[in-house]
């Protein structure tokens, strides 16, 4: 011990004078000096359990003979504390002294000298323990799997396995290795090192597809510094996939065509702003009427209006039609008309039997809506199916009343106090305009006359005429109330429903239990001998039951046929009459029956009820 | 790596204290746990291994520190300075043939002497003018670590081999360990005293992974 020691200090000042400079592990090789006398070269041990010194003659060529040099080796820590030669001489290898497990002892303290036998002199020693010699082998097994690429494709990860080399008794414990992988490029210079991996499998992120990849890996003990020699290198590589790496350039082009685009529609829109915006956003129409200034039809200008449209004489019956608004009724009317071929309208007011002469004659205009604007001379045409469907047409609104009253028979009241809620649109409508046809005169056969232009307060007469009517026989004499009621009836659509509860209540008492639409037809039953009772619209002004009026005529009316609840108002009297149905032939069906007029008046001749007479009627 | 060492070393090693059958009492940093035998051996041999690597740090930083470089060898060891503690086996199989209670005595006796002598080695240490720091705190750390391994190994010989009293041999010192002549000089001498125990480490090391592989015939073997 002490004399390895000794040799330590001479060596180390041999290496002050000498040039070259030796340091590390005494594994390392020596760098060889130029004139070069034997020497121990290495000495490793791969597994922990034997051990191996190599030699080199250096330039003493002459001792290149096997057995000129000898390895003698000392161990310390040992009982026997000799010298002996080298156990073995690898016969394959030249200059090569192998220590086989009978003389490898780890954790003692190696001495091994290199000797010329022949003269006893050594060249060369070395001192060393023999776990600090260990190289291990290289790992075996070496393979790579793919973990995963990116979603870009241009990147992918591996995962590394190997195995521990065989000869290093891992399973035991005897040795404990740890493993350094490295990788590189194909063509690169530079390997990357990761870290020491004590574990038999690393994963390497990171890695271009693009490039093949070069592995390797080596181990050594663990908290030594002796790494062994590299494995074999495996070699890594992913396929590209093609239709990745193509799809990008073909995305770009999808994503740079649909901006030119978009541009492109930007452009045009900008380019033709105006005309997009005209056809995207037409411009409404300020309100305008033929020959009125715009200017009047602003807010606040009715008057105006009024006073302008009534001088302009817009419902004159051949300039009607031009008005817009007219014909617009009119159209409505006409295709309601057409619709309801089979409607309960002509159901109700039989005009499928009639000549309709009972129903609401008005002029045979096609605009039936305008009422007002009708001829004087509807009387020469009294009906024609179509006028009459057009009459009706206004009053088609009512058909789901008159069904209402159907439904309602039994009940007089209750349909009486219904008809009052449907009747009211289509009177007021009829109220409101000065351009509908004022019921002029009643005729006793139920028509209704009318007259033009006529701004008193008989245009609700029309309204009544038109009204629906059950049974009427007794309501003969309502026919002969007096203007006032009229006026009332017409005003007061409560009294228009108080009217035609009255008529109901009446017809109830005569036939109730008779339909409407029997009412309707019983119009058309000319061979009702008894006095007819007054078909128009019966004019009570209110909803008291005028009857004590007619009472004289309640008998007759029970016995009159009923009279349909619309009137056809054939003529109408410059004396505000309303002739409501004209002695033509054609109202045989709803023969007219002729009023009994209170006496002390004058005889007027039959369906002719002036405001006079039915002034003289009231109370 | 130093500093790494000791981070990863905040695995304290329990203070076992149960008696609990193959289930440990244990606590760290004040916090109760539990664990089995197994863990206490895995946490054994982990702490052997990080004694291994701190002191082989601290012989190679001495040497640097300390060496002049023209006493720098070509092994750069001074194992053969140590003198044996006690007869080991130094070959595989010889291994094969010492039993599980000699291995685990021969660890208990191996860590018991170097806490023992590490103390001298940082009393001598302190003397030098330029001692790093690191290098004094590693030596304590490394003999905080060997006291922790020794507790474990006394629960672990006594639950494994179901022995109690061991006694502690304590009586050498580092003179008769050392081998080397007073005459050599202080930095020397330590330098073998780290060479030598930088040696029993390993032992240790070794001594506890054949023990382990020995009992269950793991396949972690494999790692080690």
């Amino acid at each position: 011990m002490a004399t390895c020691l000794t040799l330590l200090l001479l060596g180390a000042l041999g290496l002050l004078t000498a040039t070259g400079h030796r340091t590390g592990p005494a594994s390392e090789l020596l760098t060889p000096d130029p004139p070069t006398q034997p020497h121990f070269t290495g000495c490793r041990s791969r597994e922990q359990e034997t051990f191996r010194c190599w030699w080199s003659v250096g330039s003493f060529t002459n001792l290149s003979e096997p057995g000129a040099l000898a390895v003698f080796f000392q161990m310390t820590n040992t009982l026997y504390a000799g010298w002996r030669e080298c156990p073995e001489y690898t016969a394959s290898v030249q200059n090569e002294c192998y220590f086989n497990k009978t003389y490898t002892h780890i954790w003692t303290s190696y001495r091994v000298q290199l000797r010329d036998t022949a003269y006893n002199i050594t060249y060369d020693e070395r001192c060393f323990t023999v776990e600090n010699i260990v190289h291990p082998d290289p790992p075996v097994a070496l393979n790579w799997t793919l973990l995963n690429v990116s979603r870009s494709g241009l990147n992918f990860d591996i995962l590394v396995r190997w195995a521990p080399p065989p000869s290093a008794d891992v399973q035991m414990g005897w040795m404990s290795l740890k493993y350094e992988v490295q990788y590189r490029p194909r063509n690169g210079t530079r390997w990357e090192k990761m870290d020491l991996e004590s574990g038999t499998q690393l994963s390497i992120y990171g890695l271009n597809t693009d490039k093949e990849y070069e592995v390797r890996v080596r181990c050594t003990m663990s908290a030594f510094e002796n790494f062994g020699e590299f494995s074999d290198s495996v070699f890594v590589q992913v396929a590209q996939i093609p239709s990745k790496e193509s799809m990008f350039p073909v995305m770009l082009l999808l994503v740079f065509g649909g901006v030119g685009l978009l541009l492109l529609l930007l452009l045009i829109i900008l380019s033709q702003q105006e005309r997009l915006l005209v056809i995207l956003l037409p411009p409404v129409p300020a309100p305008k009427i033929k020959g009125i200034d715009p200017e009047l039809l602003k807010k606040g200008k009715m008057e105006q209006l009024d006073s302008l449209l009534r001088s302009q004489n817009v419902c004159k019956p051949h300039s009607a039609p031009k008005d817009p608004w007219v014909e617009f009724i009119q159209l409505d009317m006409e295709d309601v008309v057409e619709k309801s071929e089979t409607s309960d309208t002509q159901h109700l007011l039989g005009l499928t039997h009639l000549g309709s002469s009972h129903a609401l004659s008005l002029k045979g205009d096609d605009d039936s809506g305008r009422a007002s604007c009708y001829d004087p001379d509807m009387g020469a045409e009294p009906e024609s199916i179509p006028p009459v469907r057009e009459v009706h047409s206004p009053v088609v609104a009512r058909s789901s009343f008159s069904t209402h009253i159907h439904s309602t028979t039994t009940t007089p009241e209750a349909a009486g106090m219904h008809i009052p809620v449907q009747m009211q649109p289509s009177s007021q409508s009829w109220i409101n305009m000065d351009f509908y046809a004022q019921v002029s005169d009643v005729t006793p056969g139920g028509g209704v006359l009318l007259s033009p232009g006529q701004q008193s307060s008989t245009p609700s007469k029309n309204t009544d005429m038109k009204k629906k009517k059950e049974d009427r026989e007794e309501d003969v004499a309502e026919e002969e109330e007096e203007e006032g009621k009229l006026q009332l009836l017409v005003v007061d659509s409560d009294g228009g429903y108080s009217s035609e509860t009255v008529a109901r209540q009446q017809a109830a008492d005569a036939a109730s239990s008779r339909v409407a639409e029997q009412a309707y037809h019983t119009l058309s039953e000319p061979p009702q001998p008894h006095p007819q009772a007054w078909q128009g619209g019966y004019l009570a002004p209110d909803r008291q039951p005028h009857m004590p009026y007619f009472s004289p005529e309640a008998p007759l009316a029970s016995v009159l046929p009923p009279v349909s609840d619309y009137t056809v108002v054939q003529e109408v009297g410059g004396s505000h009459h309303l002739l409501l149905h004209s002695a033509a032939p054609q109202a045989s069906v709803c023969p007219p029956h002729p009023l009994k007029l209170p006496p002390g008046e004058p005889a007027l001749p039959l369906g002719y009820l002036t405001p006079e007479f039915l002034e003289n009627l009231s109370p | 790596i130093g500093m790494i060492l000791q981070g990863w070393l905040g695995i304290l090693f329990c203070s076992i204290h149960g008696m609990l059958g193959s289930v440990l009492d244990c606590e760290v940093g004040g916090v109760h746990c539990t664990m089995s035998i197994e863990m206490l051996l895995d946490r054994a041999i982990q702490h052997a291994e990080l004694i291994y690597r701190i002191s082989e740090e601290t012989r190679t930083q001495f040497k640097e520190t300390f060496i002049p470089l023209a006493l720098v060898t070509q092994q750069g060891h001074a194992d053969h300075l140590c003198t044996v503690i006690l007869p080991t086996p130094s070959s595989k199989s010889e291994v094969g043939q010492i039993s599980d209670k000699w291995l685990l005595h021969s660890v208990l006796i191996l860590v018991q002497f170097w806490i023992n002598h590490l103390v001298d080695l940082q009393a001598s240490l302190d003397h030098y003018d330029n001692t790093p720091q690191d290098l004094l705190d590693k030596t304590k750390w490394v003999s905080s670590k060997l006291m922790s391994l020794e507790k474990g190994l006394l629960t672990l010989i006594r639950k494994m081999l179901n022995e109690n009293n061991l006694p502690l041999d304590n009586s050498k010192s580092i003179a008769d360990h050392l081998a080397s002549p007073r005459t050599m000089e202080h930095v020397m001498r330590d330098y073998t005293m780290l060479s030598c125990f930088r040696k029993d480490a390993h032992k240790i090391e070794t001594f506890l992974k054949l023990f382990k592989c020995r009992q269950t015939d793991w396949p972690g073997c494999s790692f080690y």
